[in-house]
């Protein structure tokens, strides 16, 4: 098999199973000290913590809303081509999706001011995210043609696809305002490694009875592909530099951005919670190895036409060569280097919780460090229930989920956290997280959609987050 | 009794984890994918009024080569499989004449010819379709079309007018052709 097929194999598979960002195995999960993440105003009772490097947050989610790889490359003997037409052709609609995401946290440190209502958290995580709706109308362009179709339209705004990786530097303020409201914020530097987005494209393909000739082609196209970072990382790929480059551009060598997220707890009562969380409202100012690509213009031709008398004052002329040169100046396809702001993906989360039943042990169980100095470990209760909302604006609109979750804690050694999401991909994602302490060492391990375990290749809809934390709360 | 559950739900946690699995999927299907759609568009339209078909001594009226690099583009020639190139010639002149297309290459050798009689106005409509590929002639021809000939001859007179409106000869033609997209 070529490299390229196979290359394409493993997008394809990816693709596939790509998912959003949604982490509602970790949201309100106050356990784990990267619960504050995704809500910076999270009840966290911890006096301090540190992530291990590259281990302390490791998250990958990946899904698709159309078909899995199972669908296409079952071993089922029908023909591979069959399958194609059924179901991606004629079962996936343009609001179909690919897409994913991933977080690696390159460190991650937490630690309560000598005012003890106040945390404050940094650190720096690296991202990539990206998202493809499915391309319908090219597909049917691309596999059928345009035979037989006269007068269809095939959309050319069904290209709408945004990515883009870098690192994101970020610190936060957590602040128990009373006993019943606790609010947040982090403020986040993004450095851009690279960019690449392509979302209001408008225009269309259509081929009409003609006026003059047998049949009228048309192109209408406002498309505009943007990137950023992107020549850099491909000149890099060829001088084998790329492991520098990206480094550089990530370490604010490449294109800034500035964002915020907020968040907030309250407590209707000592059993009672509802929290909420706004998550990367900012964008970032692309101008450092920009180029973008546009395609403007509406033409329609019916071929090469030759009206006699007037074709015969130019003997010489090249029709062929005018048509071509005609619809080249009519439709350019041209380049710019202007610099854009793409703004960021924004999240919000929601959750009400009820918690009940005997509470945990208090740090008097806890094997906390020797340097820790008083314990800030709060009551727990041993049972948790609520259900969560998620959002996240996307090109196509936003898109939401609802979860409901069960927690169950084990005295200050375990607590479980098990979900059940519904979305546009799954009615039947079920999620489990573990979080196990032991003394100071934390480690946690969250997976998504577990009854897709059961056939991983007929997953549309995988994700598992980990990590590995030393946490204090202070002397017992 | 809560060391028992603690180990039942380890228990149960390592067998969900252990218990994932993958039914038979075979990627070599990729191997077998296909995408051989079918493009359709005009090439050619050409008109002449019979005023100055009239205005040519003699019976040649119009011969002309036409630069056509479409086919032989490599994007278009390395992929295409088979397909048709249909011509509709209306004649609403008061005069028969002979239509003669041929497809050269780039050394200007004739590589294929389609002649049309057609007689005067007012039945004169001649539709045509010529294969090529597998069902008709050599798909070759098309993959090495550099330059198309329209040779038009007056088989009447030069003085006749036809009594209908705005009366012409048409030469229009299009082609639908099947391209290995996936190869």
């Amino acid at each position: 098999m070529k490299f390229s097929k196979i290359l394409s194999l493993v997008g394809l598979w990816l693709c596939v199973s790509m998912h959003g960002q949604n982490k509602q195995l970790l949201y309100d999960f106050t356990d784990i000290p990267q619960s504050i993440m995704i809500n910076p105003g999270a009840t966290v009772d911890f006096k301090w913590y540190s992530g291990i490097p590259a281990l302390s947050g490791l998250s990958f989610q990946a899904g698709s809303s159309g078909v899995s790889a199972y669908d296409l490359f079952a071993n089922d003997g029908l023909d591979i081509n069959d399958k194609i037409r059924d179901r991606l052709l004629n079962g996936m609609t343009t609001r179909d999706e690919l897409s994913g995401t991933y977080q690696l946290e390159l460190f991650n440190i937490g630690f309560r001011s000598q005012d003890p209502n106040v945390f404050y958290s940094f650190g720096i995580y690296h991202e990539g995210d990206a998202i493809g709706y499915w391309f319908e109308d090219y597909a049917r362009l691309a596999i059928d043609g345009n035979i037989n179709q006269l007068n269809r339209r095939f959309d050319l705004g069904d290209l709408k696809t945004r990515g883009e990786m870098m690192n994101v530097f970020h610190f936060g303020v957590n602040k128990t305002v009373n006993r019943k409201l606790t609010v947040g914020t982090r403020a986040k530097i993004y450095a851009s490694i690279f960019d690449f987005n392509s979302t209001r494209n408008k225009g269309f393909f259509v081929t009409r009875p003609g006026q003059n000739n047998l049949l009228s082609s048309t192109f209408n196209a406002d498309m505009q592909w943007r990137t950023s970072g992107i020549n850099a990382i491909k000149d890099a790929n060829s001088e084998e530099t790329l492991g520098n480059t990206i480094f550089k551009r990530g370490f604010f060598g490449g294109n800034l951005g500035i964002g915020v997220d907020l968040g907030f707890s309250y407590k209707f009562n000592d059993q009672t919670i509802f929290t909420g969380s706004l998550l990367d409202v900012g964008f970032i100012y692309h101008s450092n190895d920009v180029e973008n690509y546009t395609l403007n213009g509406d033409v329609t031709t019916e071929g090469v036409e030759v009206i006699l008398p007037d074709a015969l004052l130019n003997p010489n002329r090249d029709f062929w060569q005018d048509l071509v040169d005609d619809i080249e100046e009519i439709v350019p396809f041209e380049n710019n280097f202007n610099s854009y702001v793409a703004f960021r993906p924004t999240k919000l989360n929601a959750s009400l919780r009820y918690n009940w039943g005997e509470q945990a042990l208090r740090a008097a169980d806890c094997d906390c460090g020797p340097n820790v100095t008083r314990s800030n470990r709060a009551t727990k209760y041993v049972n948790g229930v609520g259900g969560q909302l998620y959002m996240i604006n996307r090109p196509r609109g936003p898109q939401t989920a609802l979860t409901a979750f069960y927690m169950r804690r084990f005295g200050n050694i375990m607590a479980l956290k098990a979900t059940y999401t519904v979305d546009k991909f799954s009615y039947s994602n079920i999620g489990l997280g573990v979080n196990l302490q032991a003394g100071p060492i934390n480690l946690y391990f969250l997976a998504d959609n577990l009854l897709a375990y059961q056939n991983l290749a007929d997953s549309r809809y995988l994700s598992f987050q980990l990590g590995l934390n030393i946490i204090s709360w202070g002397k017992k | 009794m809560k060391t028992k559950g603690k180990l039942l739900l380890w228990v149960l946690t390592c067998f969900s984890i252990l218990s994932s699995c993958v039914e038979e999927v075979d990627f070599n299907q990729f191997e077998n994918i296909t995408a051989n759609p079918t493009y359709e568009a005009s090439i050619l339209y050409l008109e002449a009024p019979e005023d100055v078909i009239n205005l040519v001594s003699g019976t040649s009226v119009f011969s002309q080569n036409f630069n056509f690099d479409a086919f032989s583009s490599d994007v278009f020639a390395n992929r295409v499989i088979d397909g048709e190139i249909i011509y509709v010639i209306e004649n609403t002149t008061s005069k028969e004449l002979e239509i003669t297309v041929e497809f050269l290459d780039e050394a200007d050798t004739v590589l294929d010819t389609e002649v049309f009689t057609i007689d005067p106005e007012p039945t004169a409509i001649i539709q045509r379709e010529i294969a090529y590929g597998a069902a008709g002639r050599s798909i070759e021809i098309i993959k090495s079309l550099s330059t198309i000939r329209v040779v038009a001859e007056n088989l009447g007179d030069n003085s006749s007018i036809s009594n209908l409106e705005n009366p012409i000869i048409t030469l229009k033609s299009s082609g639908k052709f099947r391209v290995e997209l996936v190869k």
